[in-house]
């Protein structure tokens, strides 16, 4: 089943058009990276997705239904959930309050401690530490607060921006594993990233993406060996 | 002896009071960004109005069930109405902010001439538990006490809310980060509304209080603005237990020199910010 299908998306801010014609597709279940340089609109595609940005024209839809329009929390509320780029977390809240703002809306906050049962469970550091406030964590916890708090929506998909930015290479190896192990139970992920080799080993399919517009796209495995990926992206 | 007992008891009940009027402000400034001039014109309106249902046969703890609700949706529908349209034409967060500066200007202007309008300049005021009792040595009015009782629960009750309630936390979170709180389904127009609300709702508590014992003119609007700032900025821009902690410094710090010489009061009010934005711009507890 198709989860999330964009279609011929074009989008300006003022009078720039930061993306045209952009079309793609994520599989229910897949991991689909979505790489790019700085400034190739990557950002401004979730943007779209999630409602923060109304595109010109195009398409969107999620599990077949159209997101034309629709608000971001109720983007949120069908199933979406959005880490934004370097988390954004609520500095002067406690994790366990980051954790409840991410089950915000009134459908969700009802069962929000179930929420957190589960999410705790895949976070086990958190539930340790969760008086602390989160402008007291390093780089690394923040980003997996960040996904925590995403997971409090219980999401069917979930859009992460740039989540190794900035961070060690041991924490990059660390939450991506947890991308795999969301992948595991069942959560389709977009992953936008600059880190093009690390998240192309745990992605399935790639979308590249350059000054606004897809110049290429497939299997992780097949891109690796393209020749312009090599060149562009990986350095080789 | 009694004295500093004196100093001590009559300077907490104002610094409840003023810390209730500063909470308000720093959190109409902390959350909608509007530095709201015509703050403690909703104080001397819900002061007068409380007076005068009172003087009319209305109980004074009854007062608060119509002055702060009608201050709460006053505030609401202003913010609703000219503040989301002056945030909506300013190209900026810069520019909306000093924009919503002046138009507090203007909505002082228009409130506290309204209030002399009905009232004049003449004091209102009516008895209710006016008389004295002896707390060590000290001679305290019993309304006095009543005073401080009703400024502790007002200010426990806010910090409830704030803390533990959905509402009162999305409105933490807003404060922290607009658009994170956008990303988690906050509506960020309809909290800033109930923000400039409350922020009226709680100058109105302080208004009935300051009606209960201290005789309000109409007139009595621009001077607690002036202290709200001052508390608010003493505690930190922002900062709702900064302004709780900032109200009762300036209360206390106020009935110790009106007790040399009251005209004095204000130039150790500035002097203690002063000398505080020289050592902590942030101001005590500002982030």
């Amino acid at each position: 089943m198709t989860m999330l299908e964009v279609c011929s998306v074009n989008c300006f801010y003022d009078n720039v058009q930061a993306l045209w014609d952009v079309s793609l597709k994520v599989e229910e279940g897949e991991i689909v990276a979505l790489l790019g340089a700085n400034g190739a609109g990557k950002t401004t595609l979730l943007n779209t997705v999630t409602g923060l940005v109304k595109p010109a024209s195009g398409h969107i839809a999620f599990m077949g239904e159209s997101l034309d329009g629709v608000k971001s929390h109720e983007v949120l509320e069908k199933g979406i959930a959005y880490l934004p780029e370097g988390g954004r977390l609520f500095p002067d809240m406690s994790i366990l309050e980051n954790l409840e703002m991410g089950a915000y809306p009134k459908s969700l906050w009802n069962s929000r401690k179930s929420s957190l049962d589960r999410v705790f469970e895949v976070f086990p550091l958190l539930k340790e530490r969760r008086k602390q406030m989160s402008s007291t964590l390093s780089g690394g916890e923040k980003q997996m607060l960040a996904m925590a708090r995403g997971l409090m929506s219980n999401p069917k998909m979930f859009l992460m921006d740039e989540l190794s930015y900035g961070l060690a290479p041991i924490m990059v190896t660390e939450v991506f594993n947890i991308v795999k192990r969301l992948k595991e139970q069942g959560i389709t992920v977009l992953l936008v990233e600059q880190n093009v080799h690390q998240s192309m080993e745990i992605a399935d399919r790639a979308y590249v993406l350059e000054n606004g517009r897809l110049v290429l796209d497939g299997q992780c495995n097949i891109l690796l060996d393209n020749d312009y990926i090599k060149k562009a992206y990986l350095g080789l | 002896m009694s004295t500093v007992v004196n100093i001590v008891i009559y300077g907490v009940i104002m610094g409840g009071v003023y810390g209730l009027i500063a909470m308000g402000l720093t959190l109409q400034y902390g959350v909608g960004k509007i530095l709201n001039v015509s703050h403690g014109e909703f104080l001397m309106l819900s002061a007068m109005t409380s007076c005068t249902l009172v003087k009319a046969g209305l109980h004074p703890l009854l007062s608060f069930l119509i002055c702060l609700p009608a201050a709460f949706i006053i505030g609401f529908i202003i913010n609703i109405t000219i503040y989301r349209y002056l945030r909506k034409v300013s190209k900026d967060e810069a520019t909306f902010e000093s924009n919503a500066m002046l138009m507090s200007f203007g909505l002082y202007f228009i409130l506290a001439n309204i209030g002399l309008k009905i009232w004049g300049t003449l004091s209102k005021s009516y008895q209710y538990y006016s008389y004295p009792v002896k707390i060590l040595g000290a001679t305290i009015a019993v309304n006095r006490l009543i005073i401080l009782a009703i400024a502790i629960i007002f200010i426990v009750a806010f910090f409830i809310f704030l803390n533990k309630t959905r509402i009162g936390k999305s409105i933490r979170a807003t404060s922290q980060s607009t658009t994170a709180a956008a990303m988690m389904g906050v509506k960020i127009n309809r909290t800033m509304a109930i923000c400039f609300g409350t922020g009226g709702l709680l100058a109105a508590a302080a208004g009935v209080l300051i009606g209960m014992a201290l005789s309000p003119t109409a007139q009595v609007g621009l001077s607690n603005t002036v202290i709200a700032l001052i508390v608010v900025v003493l505690g930190g821009m922002g900062s709702i237990p900064g302004a709780v902690l900032g109200g009762l410094l300036i209360g206390l710090v106020g009935q110790a020199v009106s007790f040399i010489d009251s005209s004095l009061v204000m130039v150790a009010n500035y002097l203690m910010v002063l000398i505080l934005l020289l050592l902590r711009p942030k101001g005590l507890l500002g982030r």
